[in-house]
């Protein structure tokens, strides 16, 4: 999503988001009366990356990779392990209860599921009135015209106001989703899987809406994903996140025409494209087993279990990051 | 003659119609695709071929003949008798169609006791033999563990391997890979062509992504609001796409293939929005191209090999 | 195209533009929608409307005062006799010669006071502790969590006492009376209550508005107060229906225990149902009567709740 600005300079220091060495680690509890810590589940492992303002970063994996775990904790809706966050200078991992509270005003999330992120009690007006009210943001008629105006950005007409969640269709929800995260008109917004509830063709209203917002409203996009194409359609940068770590970082052209982590080129190779002709000479990459468990990770490269070029050298060391091109980097001894 | 022929299929819950007249055919061996969103009928259309939808609340009306024989018309135990050794299914949620207290050794030799009438030792070399089939390592040790043991992909796995163990002559799998990780459902499409390669089962794949249908079936049938509006040989489909529906999907799809930040096109709207549309073209209210002549009346499937359901598709071509 | 199919398409696009209009309202008042269509609920109604009804009117639709022994010459206990329903008593006679009727209709009034006051107290302190803990156990930390353990663990002692036992001590510790038995039966429920709304407002708790409310910066109380509790209370109303039906019963088997009210000028099913016994051989009936009234009234409050768990149901609320 390029609308706006040129592209800056890479990790430069205009980052509007960046993300240093982020840990997210759940202590697994075991016992009935006395409950003690015997392991831990290393869902966010050490991901450092930044986002410059007006940009859209890409972050995709499969699941049980850590990518919502990050998200989440980028905006402290879980608590980071340990590393920083940043966001326009303001280190949002320091924040405490209040001054947080206060500042998450200028980042916001859109959730997967558009209905469960709705109070099914609240009709539109109160969902979009609530961010306004608890920030002190306008007067009561203030509130409403904002309301009107951002409903009108995301193609909703006012007359919605007094409906509920429950009697819009999945689009129309996300829709409402948006909208709400806009209220506050913030600097971030952090997109969860913002089209994998939503039918096909309500996807691609979804993201191009998202597309046309972010022009709109100067928004800074993390925008989390599974599906490797709407990431790439999304997204300036992109990263590829496996068990709790990144592997691979370039812009979102680079990675997907030259792919250099193993990892990555088994996704691409993986997802089926509309197009027969391609499918049936296509060079696919099937990898081995299942992800393992992020509770217990491989030693050394934590891909090596289901790598096809696993080496001796990958479960003895952690692949260190190389740079392979302008902005490109992997995680991977070799080079492939 | 085709191992599987639909003619005019209809379900209807109450007054709700979920599947309109539709018709399509499976030939032995054939892989044939049933594409569409969701609410289009597709899901529903498979559980009626398969005698699955509850009886009280869905009438079915049409036809279903397999191997000649109208299965609508089969009493309850000769359907009974047909569902494994000649029709079997895979759904999208492995979990819930395991049974979560039965180990899946049991679940297995279970099938093979009823329909193969294998017995002790032959059976579990048997089941051994198909856990190996459809690629679980160390099957012997897997056969005593529980489904929630096992990942979703494994899982997934283990239904086909119950679905193949009576080596049906089709196998209708509803959204078997929607519930799995990309790279997962790679490995399962890989075992479902080669199921298909290998044994010349015929497998009717009921999906809305286009990309599994592309790759994967011989012929698609594209629905729309519980009926077919496009149905192509899968190369066909893909490179004179004549509907205006699945145009709209085409360009909907974000594609690794195109160049980046190609814009997408969608269709507007969704079916939500027109509930209670009948009059002519159930697309006609979504639809950019739409005139007169598509509300006139509802337009038949036109075409020989390609047939569509658009009265205007010459002139937009 | 015709100008009236034009039409019809644009008003249709128009619509579906706006929003679905199929089941429209807030969800208790679809869920309401649902309720008049059930027909348990219609049978649950209507029994407690008429019992409602009695109690509210019972003094002005008696055709006797039910505490004058205006026929006491009639009734002779040694020799069991005790005048059956004739023109002018319908149900007869009960043992001090007053017209078991007027008795029933003025009863129900005490009786629904007391299932109503007891289901009241359970419920508003149940949801007090339940929520207490919570709210405690969700946003309090380390520290709330620790509240939280210490009040469901006393409400875990505390469920697996006997109400009846528990009822029991209640009323042991103030005596007999009317309000003893409400309080009685009303502290029996609390532990129901409280569990209940607990882990209703947890599983709430985990839900994705919730975080969506934390994520826009709402304060924890708001977010309890505004969003997870108003989501939680759909199994506790169920649940007060139907405590209502058990607390009807619980407080007749006090009072029949003799802990009820000991004034016999004001009659209340479930004393009625004691002093019956003493006759039960000779006058079956006396005991009859308060008896299928109880019955009756504690199945219509059961058909209403088990309707109004089906209408609130979260699985059918998601359609659509």
């Amino acid at each position: 999503m390029s609308i706006g600005t040129e592209p800056g300079p890479i990790g430069a220091t205009t980052d509007l988001l960046s993300v240093e060495d982020l840990v997210v680690h759940f202590p697994i509890r075991r016992g009935l009366v006395v409950e003690r810590t015997v392991g831990h589940v290393r869902a966010v492992d050490g991901v450092s990356l930044g986002i410059a303002a007006g940009r859209t970063y890409g972050l995709v994996g499969e699941s049980g990779c850590g990518k919502t775990t990050f998200g989440r904790a980028v905006l402290r809706l879980e608590e980071p392990t340990g590393g920083r966050v940043r966001l326009d200078g303001t280190e949002v991992t320091g924040l405490r209860s209040d001054r947080l509270r206060r500042f998450r005003s200028r980042m916001q999330m859109v959730f997967q599921d558009p209905l469960g992120s709705l109070n099914p009690r609240h009709n539109v007006d109160m969902l979009l009135a609530e961010p306004l009210k608890v920030h002190g943001v306008g007067s009561r008629s203030e509130q409403r015209r904002l309301a009107i105006e951002t409903l009108d950005a995301v193609g909703l007409p006012s007359s919605v106001l007094e409906r509920y969640p429950h009697e819009f269709s999945g689009g129309q929800r996300q829709r409402l989703g948006i909208a709400r995260a806009l209220m506050l008109r913030p600097d971030l917004v952090i997109c969860d899987e913002p089209v994998s509830a939503l039918d096909v063709s309500i996807q691609a209203q979804v993201m191009n809406l998202l597309e046309q917002l972010q022009g709109e409203f100067n928004l800074t996009y993390l925008v989390i994903a599974h599906d490797l194409a709407v990431v790439r359609h999304m997204s300036d940068r992109v990263g590829v996140m496996y068990l709790g770590n990144l592997v691979e970082e370039a812009d979102s052209e680079a990675i997907y025409d030259d792919p250099r982590h193993p990892y990555t080129k088994a996704l691409l190779s993986a997802v089926p494209q509309p197009d027969p002709e391609a499918e049936a000479d296509r060079e696919r990459i099937i990898l081995k087993g299942d992800l393992p468990s992020p509770a217990d990770p491989p030693s050394g490269c934590r891909f090596r279990t289901r790598c096809p070029w696993a080496a001796d050298i990958c479960a003895e060391e952690v692949p260190v990051w190389r740079e392979v091109g302008d902005g490109h980097r992997v995680a991977c001894h070799f080079d492939l | 003659m085709a191992l599987l022929e639909v003619e005019d299929l209809r379900v209807s819950f109450g007054e709700t119609r979920a599947v309109d007249g539709v018709d399509f055919q499976v030939d032995e061996g054939q892989v044939v695709g049933l594409v569409g969103e969701s609410g289009c009928g597709k899901s529903v259309t498979s559980l009626a071929i398969m005698g699955l939808l509850p009886r009280r609340a869905a009438s079915v009306a049409g036809a279903a003949r397999y191997d000649g024989v109208d299965l609508f018309s089969l009493p309850r135990g000769e359907m009974r008798r047909l569902r494994g050794p000649d029709l079997a299914m895979v759904f999208q949620d492995p979990l819930s169609s395991l049974n979560p207290v039965v180990q899946i050794g049991r679940q297995i030799t279970e099938v093979l006791e009823r329909h193969r009438g294998m017995r002790g030792e032959a059976a579990r070399k048997e089941a051994v033999h198909l856990l190996d089939r459809v690629g679980i390592p160390d099957p012997a040790r897997r056969l005593g563990e529980y489904p929630h043991q096992l990942s979703g992909g494994m899982r997934q796995r283990v239904l086909i391997a119950i679905s193949v163990a009576c080596a049906p002559r089709l196998l209708i799998a509803d959204e078997p890979t929607t519930a799995l990780d990309v790279t997962i459902q790679a490995q399962i499409l890989e075992l479902l062509k080669d199921l298909v390669d290998s044994e010349g089962t015929a497998l009717l794949m009921i999906t809305h992504d286009l990309g599994v249908v592309a790759g994967l079936c011989d012929e698609v049938n594209v629905l729309y609001s519980g009926r077919v509006v496009e149905s192509a040989p899968a190369r066909d489909l893909f490179a004179r796409p004549t509907h205006p529906y699945t145009v709209g999907l085409l360009n909907s799809i974000p594609r690794l293939d195109l160049p980046i930040h190609e814009p997408l096109r969608p269709i507007r709207g969704s079916i939500a929005d027109v509930i209670g549309w009948n009059d002519g073209c159930a697309f006609a209210p979504r639809c950019d191209r739409v005139a007169e002549e598509c509300v006139a009346g509802e337009p038949p499937l036109i075409g020989a090999a390609h047939m569509h359901r658009c009265v205007r598709a010459e002139e937009v071509a | 195209m015709t100008p009236a199919k034009i039409e019809k398409l644009e008003r249709l696009v128009e619509a579906g533009a706006q929003a679905r209009t199929a089941e429209s309202g807030s969800l208790w008042r679809q869920s309401f929608r649902r309720l008049r269509r059930s027909p348990m609920a219609i049978a649950g109604g209507a029994i407690v409307g008429v019992f409602v009804l009695v109690a509210v009117l019972g003094p002005w639709i008696a055709p006797y005062d039910p505490t004058a022994q205006r026929w006491g010459d009639e009734v002779f206990l040694n020799r069991n006799v005790f005048p059956g329903p004739r023109a002018e008593n319908w149900f007869g006679l009960d043992h001090l010669g007053r017209d078991m009727f007027s008795r029933m209709i003025v009863g129900a009034r005490q009786t629904l006071l007391v299932g109503v006051v007891a289901t009241l107290i359970g419920f508003a302190a149940g949801a007090a502790v339940g929520g207490t803990a919570a709210a405690a156990g969700t946003f309090g930390g380390r520290w709330g969590q620790r509240i939280e353990a210490v009040i469901m663990r006393a409400v875990d002692v505390a469920l697996s006492i006997p109400m009846l036992l528990l009822a029991l001590s209640v009323a042991a510790l103030l005596g007999p009376s009317l309000t003893t038995v409400m309080i009685a039966v009303g502290v029996a429920q609390i532990p129901i209550f409280a569990r209940l709304l607990r882990g209703s407002m947890l599983a709430q708790a985990h839900s994705d508005y919730v975080l969506a409310a934390i994520s826009l910066g709402v304060p924890k109380g708001r977010i309890v107060i505004s969003h997870i509790f108003p989501n939680s209370l759909g199994p506790v109303i169920v649940q007060a229906t139907l405590v209502l039906a058990t607390a009807i019963i619980e407080a007749a088997a006090l009072s029949y225990l003799g802990l009820g009210n000991p004034d016999p000028g004001n009659p209340e099913w479930g004393t009625m149902l004691a002093d019956a016994q003493r006759f039960l051989s000779g006058a079956p009936q006396l005991a009859i009567y308060p008896a299928v009234g109880i019955i009756v009234t504690a199945l219509g409050f059961t058909l209403l709740g088990e309707a109004m768990r089906e209408s609130l149901d979260p699985r059918l609320r998601r359609q659509g």
